[in-house]
């Protein structure tokens, strides 16, 4: 293995793990102000679509993230008046906006045969001068792209508004008890709303990564199940901005290192690092899911004597005269 | 304090469910028009082409009766473990889980005469989805771990173990570095109905008449439905809960797998993409029945025409993702629709919330004025 | 100068009305009691006032001026503080976090809100540490939390609903002494009570609620006596519980409990070497204040909990290890404190209620004679009066009363040698009240050997043969209700 391999392999870690991280933190914003949103896969093919049609229109990229960042979060909303003002199952209607997206992105993406398109939008690495010559370094962290900087600054954001605000501290206290949050003076309805359309822009923003950045283009079934890595990933960081980064990190490298397996192997000559057993991508593509499982029921185990480190209204609609 | 707001209905609309179905479906069908319209479609002819194949003669019926085979059956493991209040989000996984089990024995005993291999393999489909949810039941049984995020991962697993089995050990040499797993024997086929339906609608028919039955008249029934009510009530008079999760989980689990050994027989091959969508259509399915089987049969019907319409009409050059958008659609456009039957809109403030004197002030007021929630 | 003004306040729920007319008006500087049984409509009155329901119709005014509250944050901002009876905390924030909760700064240093909840906390003599989290407090600590957070957002009115019930009586004092503090500075406080000694120790004057209507307002509390208050919240000088004649003898001893204990999930003993007996026909009551063990215990006899150790026999029949079903096979029943919910199903009808218990001898094999069920839930009804709109409607919507006949008699249906009554007739209106109390003493005439759990002493001097004191998971005491007073109880109860 060389350092060109190895090099690629970060830089591809990097890109999934920006992809993943984009996604993963909407839905814990969702998900700590009490909203489950199963849609994630729905919404960032939606996101997808939407910001590849506007970068081949335009070919400007950031009007693309506009534009798509917008559409998820209006179309999140519909799960967000389904669950939060209407009061239905968040597992139900989140699966159906996943169903939704994917169909939408579908039939949009026929209808606009996308998928015959090319688009000239793209994310480009930010310059950062003289620090993109050190090596390793430069060719891997001080390469990634304005959006990759983007999520990691979006993640630091997100830590300090949930924890050091008063308006992080509300969204948290909607998560944990509607009815303690509401008579406290706090919007439930509005609170959770907000929270499942900053999801869902999130979403949007991973979906414009991944048809702008690491798999330029649309087709039907872009998304390929990384929608759900993302509600996994939520999980596997225990709702915290920060470990979520850490698991996007080891997640996006477990995808990243599944198709480069083979060229791992090790070989005769200049190698400096290399794989002597064989590992089929495909299994190891299950571990990101194996883990989540795993970490799942540590915390449950652990919450036994304890309150669950889970938002514990996660899944609980709330109508302030029902009684 | 003079605005408008929702209460909640003294009683519910008579067949307010029925009626929030027609109007999803109502909903989704404009939604859909809309769609159709801004693409440059004609919407009716559309529609009508859509029912047309979905009903019209008896090979349309056919194909309708065999897109609802799988939809019944995994809105029905979804509605049973439903009925006890837990989430089998897992069908799509479980289905796959069925598919890959009934692929071994065929393999295993590819020269065994066909009634009797057709019979192992939807027997060992039947293990396989509910040994995918053996982990999740288990894991909520006795450690309380959350079954909707189990059983979705395990949906992952799933997918990716086919998709090993096609690339890998399971891939058929002559296809030339095709994902395909061989051909099944031949008479691993389901025996035909009438025109494209196989004998899958029977079973399944008979899976939902007995669940049906058992659901609403058995002792097992009554004691789901309790613990689907209050898991405290179920304990305290002597349900074990925990039999009940485990039983629960991988009985839904085992009636997806036999979704999916119907799937198996009714294909020739096991393919990446068995599943289809319909673990998930399934839980659309399921929730607009409202977990009864009854209602399980007829949204399945009703969806698997949507599917063979929405197949139908991709020869005019329209996405069949049409037919889930228009299923998705249902299912929101039910889920609003049912808060009217359910709630009223009232103008608070005005004073006509204040009563004409039919009710009784004093007598029953202690349950619901004082009682904490 | 009046604080608080609330006119002609109608509010309905489905199948309830719980105010019809309400009125209440507070003087600036006062602590005033709101007296009434419950269902007479005190919390829906006072959650109109905190901006929780949305009244139908009526007047809320504050200083004199008017408002509409659209939601509790209007009612704050306003200055209307309320302490809910079921405490609105996060069990997961930190006491500073839930003060400072929808009031803080836009920007929240963790050290200076705790700071300051510190400093606030000591100026009104609130003993609590604003680091920890709520899960680790105590009742009375986190009373003292949700009283911070009123104070936290300057309430000038601040509501306290039945604020004792979850206190012990040195914390009870306490309160009182914290509400005289607040009241002297001029905030007026809404005390909701049904303790005629509470109101005369803490309170200046009283509104007394009765059928969702007021029937007396702002009587001085020295004017009050029981009799006086009796006769207010009841509607007619009823008398006070008659004194059960026993009319049989006890018999055998029909429950035996030897040095039972319970753990909680932290390995706490929650019940503690609890022996007793009831013989047939006999009622013994166990008194205690909320929170010492009672629940566990019964559960625990019940068979929904498992003994860490000790021994339960039902008429001779050791059931320590039974499974709950077994032990109501043998002869135990049991009426538990949650009657919703545990007791019975909400979301099934009457019919599957009724049946809960038997349902496995109904009809042969798998099947369920769904006909011997409904004959079985029509006779219930009919023996003990319930009022069930249609026998195949959600059990959620009947009134307590009712729920309590269809759970008890449903108990009672199997010939039980012993009835394990936890809480009956809590919540329960008059009648109820006497209803239920009726059929234990049928029951205890016809030979069933009964424990009364409650927290009504009248209940318990009025019913039992036996009166025991439960305190800090133990039996402190066993005393003669006909000679014993109620302060040697009131005592023992707190463990003097």
């Amino acid at each position: 293995m060389t350092q060109e391999t190895i090099v690629g392999l970060l830089v591809s870690v990097l890109e999934f793990g920006t992809l993943l991280y984009l996604a993963a933190l909407g839905e814990t914003i969702a998900e700590k102000a009490g909203v489950l949103n199963l849609g994630v896969e729905g919404m960032m093919a939606v996101g997808a679509m939407a910001s590849f049609w506007i970068g081949a229109e335009t070919g400007n990229p950031w009007l693309a993230l506009l534009f798509a960042v917008v559409v998820t979060a209006a179309f999140s909303l519909i799960h967000g008046l389904a669950s939060v003002v209407i009061g239905a199952d968040q597992v139900v209607s989140g699966l159906a906006l996943t169903i939704l997206g994917l169909g939408l992105a579908a039939f949009f993406g026929q209808s606009l045969a996308l998928t015959t398109v090319l688009s000239t939008a793209r994310f480009s690495a930010l310059d950062l001068g003289p620090l993109s010559d050190i090596p390793w370094i430069g060719e891997t962290l001080f390469s990634i792209d304005a959006l990759s900087w983007l999520a990691l600054s979006l993640g630091a954001v997100t830590w300090f508004v949930l924890t050091r605000t008063r308006m992080g501290l509300s969204l948290r206290a909607v998560g944990e008890s509607a009815a303690t949050a509401d008579a406290a003076g706090t919007k439930v309805a509005a609170t959770r709303l907000t929270a499942v359309a900053i999801g869902g822009g999130f979403a949007g923003a991973a979906g414009t990564y991944l048809s702008l950045v690491l798999s330029p283009g649309w087709s039907e079934g872009a998304t390929g199940g990384l929608g759900w890595i993302a509600v996994a990933l939520v999980i596997f960081g225990a709702w915290k901005p920060g470990r979520v980064l850490f698991g996007s990190l080891l997640f996006g490298g477990l995808i990243a290192l599944g198709p480069r397996l083979q060229t791992f192997r090790c070989q005769d000559g200049e190698d400096i690092a290399c794989l002597n057993f064989d590992a089929d991508p495909t299994l190891v593509s299950m571990l990101p899911y194996i883990l989540t499982v795993i970490v799942l029921i540590i915390l449950s185990v652990r919450s036994r004597n304890r309150p669950s480190i889970a938002p514990a209204a996660i899944g609980l609609a709330y109508r302030r005269e029902e009684r | 304090m003079f605005g408008y707001r929702l209460a909640r209905r003294d009683k519910p609309l008579p067949g307010g469910q029925f009626l929030a179905f027609a109007i999803g479906l109502a909903v989704a069908l404009v939604a859909g028009a809309i769609l159709l319209v801004a693409t440059g479609f004609n919407p009716i002819e559309i529609y009508i082409e859509m029912a047309d194949s979905a009903f019209g003669g008896s090979q349309a019926i056919s194909n309708t009766l065999t897109q609802a085979v799988p939809l019944g059956l995994a809105g029905l493991a979804v509605a049973v473990a439903g009925s006890m209040g837990l989430w089998n989000i897992g069908a799509e996984g479980q289905i796959i889980a069925g598919a890959i089990a009934g692929t071994w024995i065929a393999r295993l005993g590819p020269d065994l005469p066909g009634p009797l291999l057709i019979v192992i393999m939807l027997v060992a489909a039947v293990v396989g989805g509910g040994l995918l949810a053996l982990g999740p039941a288990i894991a909520k049984a006795h450690l309380g771990v959350n079954e909707i995020i189990t059983t979705l991962m395990l949906n992952e697993i799933a997918l990716r173990l086919v998709r090993y089995l096609v690339n890998g050990p399971w891939q058929d040499p002559t296809a030339i570095g095709f994902p395909v797993a061989p051909v099944l024997p031949e008479q691993a086929a389901l025996p035909t109905l009438f025109s494209r339906a196989n004998v899958g609608v029977i079973i399944a028919a008979i899976v939902l008449v007995i669940f049906g039955v058992f659901a609403s008249r058995s002792k097992w029934g009554f004691e789901l439905r309790v613990a689907g009510s209050s898991a405290q009530a179920a304990e305290y008079v002597g349900i074990s809960l925990r039999a009940k999760i485990m039983t629960v989980l991988i009985l839904s689990g085992a009636i997806a797998g036999l979704a999916g050994g119907i799937r198996l027989t009714s294909s020739d091959r096991i393919v990446e993409g068995i599943a289809e969508g319909w673990g998930f259509a399934g839980i659309i399915v399921a929730a607009l029945a409202l977990m009864r089987p009854s209602g399980v049969a007829l949204v399945a019907i009703a969806f698997g025409a949507l599917r063979v319409g929405g197949t139908a009409i991709q020869t005019q050059g329209v996405s069949d993702s049409i037919s889930e958008i228009i299923q998705a659609l249902v299912l929101m456009g039910a889920l609003a629709a049912a808060v009217f039957t359910a709630y009223e809109i009232t103008r608070s403030g005005s004073g006509t919330g204040v009563p004409t004197g039919a009710e009784s002030i004093s007598g029953s007021a202690e349950a619901s004025a004082e009682a904490t929630p | 100068m009046t604080a608080v003004e609330l006119e002609g306040i109608w509010k309905r729920f489905p199948g309830v009305i719980a105010n019809a007319g309400a009125s209440l008006s507070v003087r600036s500087g006062t602590v005033h009691a709101v007296l009434g049984e419950n269902g007479a409509g005190k919390t829906t009155l006072m959650n109109v006032l905190a901006g929780v329901y949305a009244a139908d119709d009526g007047t809320v005014r504050l200083d004199g001026v008017e408002h509409q509250f659209a939601n509790p944050a209007a009612a704050i901002a306003a200055g209307v503080g309320m302490v809910y009876q079921e405490f609105r905390l996060i069990p997961t924030f930190t006491v500073a976090e839930n003060v400072a909760l929808g009031a803080a700064p836009t920007i929240v240093a963790k050290g200076s809100i705790e700071k300051q909840v510190a400093e606030l906390a000591d100026r009104f003599g609130l003993a609590t540490e604003p680091g920890r989290q709520i899960w680790q407090l105590s009742m009375g600590e986190r009373q003292r939390v949700e009283i911070l957070k009123a104070l936290w957002r300057d309430a000038n009115v601040l509501i306290l609903d039945e604020p004792t019930a979850v206190l012990t009586p040195a914390e009870a004092q306490e309160l009182g002494r914290i509400t005289k503090t607040m009241s002297s500075e001029g905030r007026s406080i809404i005390f909701i009570s049904h303790k005629l000694d509470e109101v005369k120790a803490f309170c200046d004057e009283a509104t007394v609620l009765r059928g969702g209507k007021t029937v007396a307002s702002s009587l001085s509390v020295t004017d009050l006596d029981a009799g006086r208050m009796a006769e207010l919240m009841v509607g007619e000088a009823t008398a006070v519980s008659q004194r059960r004649v026993r009319t049989t003898a006890v018999g055998n001893t029909a429950l035996s409990v030897e040095n039972a204990k319970v753990v909680d999930v932290h390995g706490r003993a929650v019940v503690d070497g609890v022996s007793l007996t009831v013989g047939a026909g006999e009622i013994v009551g166990i008194a205690g204040v909320a929170g010492n063990g009672q629940r566990p215990l019964a559960d625990a006899l019940a068979g929904l909990t498992a003994l860490e150790a000790g021994t339960v026999t039902v008429d001779g029949t050791d059931l320590t290890t039974s499974s709950p079903r077994d032990r109501n096979a043998a002869g135990l029943a049991y009426v538990p404190e949650d009657r919703l919910g545990v007791g019975l199903a909400p979301r099934m009808d009457a019919v599957e209620n009724a049946m809960m218990r038997n349902y496995t001898t109904l009809g042969n094999g798998f099947f369920i004679d769904r006909n011997a069920a409904s004959n079985q839930a029509e006779s219930l009804i009919e023996r003990y009066q319930i009022k069930v709109g249609k026998l195949d409607a959600p059990l959620a919507g009947l009134s307590g009363g009712n729920l309590q006949r269809l759970l008890v008699g449903r108990e009672l249906d199997g010939d039980p040698k012993v009835l394990i009554a936890a809480q009956p007739t809590r919540g329960l209106d008059v009648q109820g009240v006497a209803a239920i109390q009726k059929i234990l003493v049928e029951q205890a005439a016809a030979g069933v050997g009964i424990l009364l759990i409650s927290e009504d002493l009248e209940e318990l001097f009025a019913l039992s043969d036996r009166l025991l004191v439960m305190h800090e998971g133990m039996i402190s005491n066993d005393f003669d209700p006909d000679t014993a007073t109620r302060q040697a109880v009131g005592a023992a109860m707190t463990g003097a």
